[in-house]
């Protein structure tokens, strides 16, 4: 076994150079107690990591905000509440948590899915103890900020979620870990079950897995609409009842819930999913609605051969930050029927069709206006807003506060003065230079009449 | 033209604030390679208590948290943050308010530049420092970050890993931060020996089993990869090593 290599070789560590003091600090905590070698038995085995890690890893959400746990007596770990990545694989997405499944065994056939029980892939299952020794050791070298748990069904949806709740208060109370926790639900659990695991873990998540439920009956008929906005609604009135009574102390899911849908896997349009995705926000108050572009890991009839790509699932995150940040409202973004366009972000594409409520003068305008300019967030507006209290600005002004004014110089006027192209067409032909990456195409009687503008003007 | 040379430390810093602040014209600065122009004359600066503790009163009582943003500005790999704070405390005793939401005026731009890049980089290093245990269970970390940030790193893990015992090694600064399981302090050290645990090898491989797991190959996005996580930290990163 691994754990064997050079069990015997013990010698302390030499730190040169330390002062005095501090080499005293560390010959006062030499001895080694047996319990930790007992303990540390208890190691995985690589293979299984892998499965089961290879299993979880097209789930999307890997944040860990929103969760400041503090570390009890005696406990390791802690939360921070703005969320820390400890590594970023080569797809550029950062690893937050130890992401992974406790089985790949499925009883359910979801059609999308790599694990279904219909397939014959390497299965495996780890123990609750395998698992919280992994987290602890992981944890204590700073690998990661805490866990990611999510489980195939096996058995029942009832005895999963057993499991993970006995692997959830065994992490918290017996290995005393005050790390963040994301837990996934199983739908068709018991709800008292899902409401004790609540209790102990920072996140959970239903994964509402299709934007609509023809698409879900198709695609995974053992999931009903019902299994997986129940348990979200139950458990949003649990925070919502500590909320109101003000509870502090043993908060159930201090980092909200979340959820997930695959796009481009059924054919609903973009207009539909946000329109979904708004109604998560109001009704769930949810955290965060997670997107993830469909790839075709599986072969099926009923699903497409194709990938839905990375610029939709782009654009459909700009949009549901619009939502959420700058207070816009689905029927202004997008209209049920349609898709978001992929040459303009969608604060672009809105800015556009609202031409006649531009230019606005960024010495006057309020914060609400601001933040619909394109090219102006959050942060910028804030910059704005605080520094116009003390002193007029101008174009160089906003250049040196390093505000981007490369989409923004169209909508905006300082001092008065604008700096913008005069016709929408020239503005429409510079945000689509400005927001594409080096597609230069050669001119036909069927370009669109912006690459033709371009082509006019010689504009770049 | 007089060019005031400090030792790099907040005190002597202030000090020389409290000796320049008359001065029409004049550089403060601890970079001992900096360019001087030929009429200049260097006047180096050791820290004394009184000038410090009355420069620090007076910037005290015009923004009471300005005196902890200038510190922790001190802390930058930026050559002329000296320049730059000195430039702010100027600004600040002028207008004699807080100017830290005055954000167009060019000090205060100058001087937030500077702190981003440090806080920035503190936060980054929260996530990318990777401890390894020896073979007493004492973690050790080294690392080499652009600016002097081992402290503020001290007190996020002496929170986070409260039991623990724990080195955080500035190997370019050779200074490092000590945990014990009850207080921390900063000290010199130049070299480490580390004989590692019996585990830590297998821990090792089995989170470069992970990370290489958990990646998409069907999604590439090296640039984005880089561009979180910079090619100069991975010297110290286990995932990134062969």
């Amino acid at each position: 076994m691994l754990y064997n290599k050079n069990t015997n070789k013990c010698s302390r560590a030499v730190i040169s150079g330390l002062p005095c003091a501090a080499r005293a600090i560390f010959r006062r905590s030499y001895a080694i107690t047996v319990e930790d070698f007992v303990l540390w038995k208890i190691m995985i085995d690589e293979n299984k990591l892998k499965i089961l890690t290879e299993s979880a890893k097209y789930d999307v959400s890997c944040s860990s905000s929103g969760s400041k746990r503090a570390n009890k007596a005696g406990g390791i770990g802690n939360g921070s509440v703005g969320g820390i990545c400890h590594s970023f694989t080569p797809d550029g997405r950062c690893i937050s948590l130890l992401k992974i499944l406790m089985s790949n065994e499925c009883v359910y056939d979801c059609e999308y899915c790599p694990n279904r029980c219909s397939v014959d892939v390497p299965r495996a299952r780890l123990t609750p103890d395998e698992i919280c020794e992994l987290v602890i050791n992981f944890y204590k070298r700073n690998y990661i900020e805490g866990l990611f748990l999510s489980s195939a069904v096996f058995e029942s949806p009832n005895r999963t979620m057993e499991l993970l709740c006995e692997t959830m208060e065994k992490l918290r109370n017996v290995y005393n870990f005050n790390g963040y926790i994301h837990l996934k639900g199983i739908p068709h659990a018991d709800g008292g079950i899902v409401m004790k695991a609540a209790k102990t873990v920072d996140r959970m998540s239903y994964n509402v897995e299709l934007p609509s439920e023809q698409s879900l009956k198709l695609l995974a008929p053992q999931k009903t609409k019902q299994s997986l906005l129940l348990p979200m609604k139950s458990l949003s009135q649990a925070i919502e009842y500590d909320k109101q009574n003000k509870i502090r102390r043993g908060k159930v899911l201090p980092a909200g819930q979340t959820t997930q849908m695959i796009i481009g896997a059924s054919p609903e349009p973009d207009g539909q999913i946000l329109k979904l995705t708004e109604a998560l926000y109001r009704n769930m108050d949810l955290r965060r609605v997670y997107y993830s572009s469909y790839v075709p890991v599986v072969q099926s009839n009923k699903l497409p051969a194709v990938g839905a790509g990375l610029l939709r699932e782009h654009r459909l995150y700009q949009a549901d930050w619009l939502i959420r940040f700058y207070g816009f409202n689905v029927n202004e973004i997008c209209d049920e029927n349609e898709n978001l366009s992929p040459d303009y972000d969608p604060k672009c594409a809105w800015a556009l069709r609202n031409m006649h409520l531009f230019p606005v003068e960024i010495n006057t305008a309020p914060l609400e206006t601001l933040l619909r300019v394109p090219g102006i967030g959050a942060k910028s507006a804030y910059r704005i807003t605080e520094a116009r209290r003390f002193a007029k600005l101008d174009f160089d002004n906003l250049a040196k506060m390093r505000i981007v004014l490369k989409r923004a110089r169209h909508f905006i006027t300082c001092k008065g003065k604008f700096y913008g192209s005069d016709s929408i067409s020239q503005v429409r032909s510079s945000l689509l230079i400005a927001g594409a990456k080096d597609e230069s195409e050669q001119l036909s009687m069927f370009s669109e009449p912006s690459t033709a503008l371009s082509a006019l003007t010689g504009e770049i | 033209m007089k060019v005031f040379i400090t030792d790099g430390t907040a005190e002597a810093f202030f000090t020389a604030v409290f000796d320049a602040y008359c001065e029409r014209d004049c550089i403060i600065s601890s970079d001992r390679q900096i360019q001087l122009a030929l009429d200049s004359q260097t006047v180096c600066v050791d820290k004394d208590m009184q000038k410090c503790q009355r420069v620090l009163s007076a910037v005290e009582n015009c923004d009471r948290y300005a005196a902890d943003d200038l510190v922790l500005a001190l802390r930058s790999c930026n050559p002329k943050k000296e320049q730059i704070a000195f430039d702010y405390i100027k600004k600040l005793l002028q207008i004699k308010r807080p100017i830290r939401k005055r954000l167009s005026l060019t000090e205060v731009i100058a001087l937030n530049n500077l702190l981003y890049k440090v806080t920035g980089e503190a936060h980054r290093l929260k996530g990318l420092l990777r401890f390894m245990e020896n073979a007493d269970g004492i973690l050790y970390a080294p690392y080499s970050p652009d600016n002097n940030i081992t402290d503020i790193l001290m007190r996020h893990f002496a929170e986070r890993l409260k039991c623990e015992r724990f080195v955080i090694h500035d190997v370019r600064r050779k200074i490092a931060g000590m945990y014990d399981g009850k207080s921390w302090i900063m000290g010199y050290a130049d070299q480490a020996e580390i004989c590692l645990s019996a585990n830590e090898i297998a821990f090792v491989n089995l989170w470069k089993k992970y990370y290489k797991a958990v990646n998409i190959e069907e999604r590439p996005h090296e640039k984005q990869m880089k561009g979180s996580m910079p090619v100069r930290y991975w010297k110290f990163l286990p995932e990134k090593q062969q």
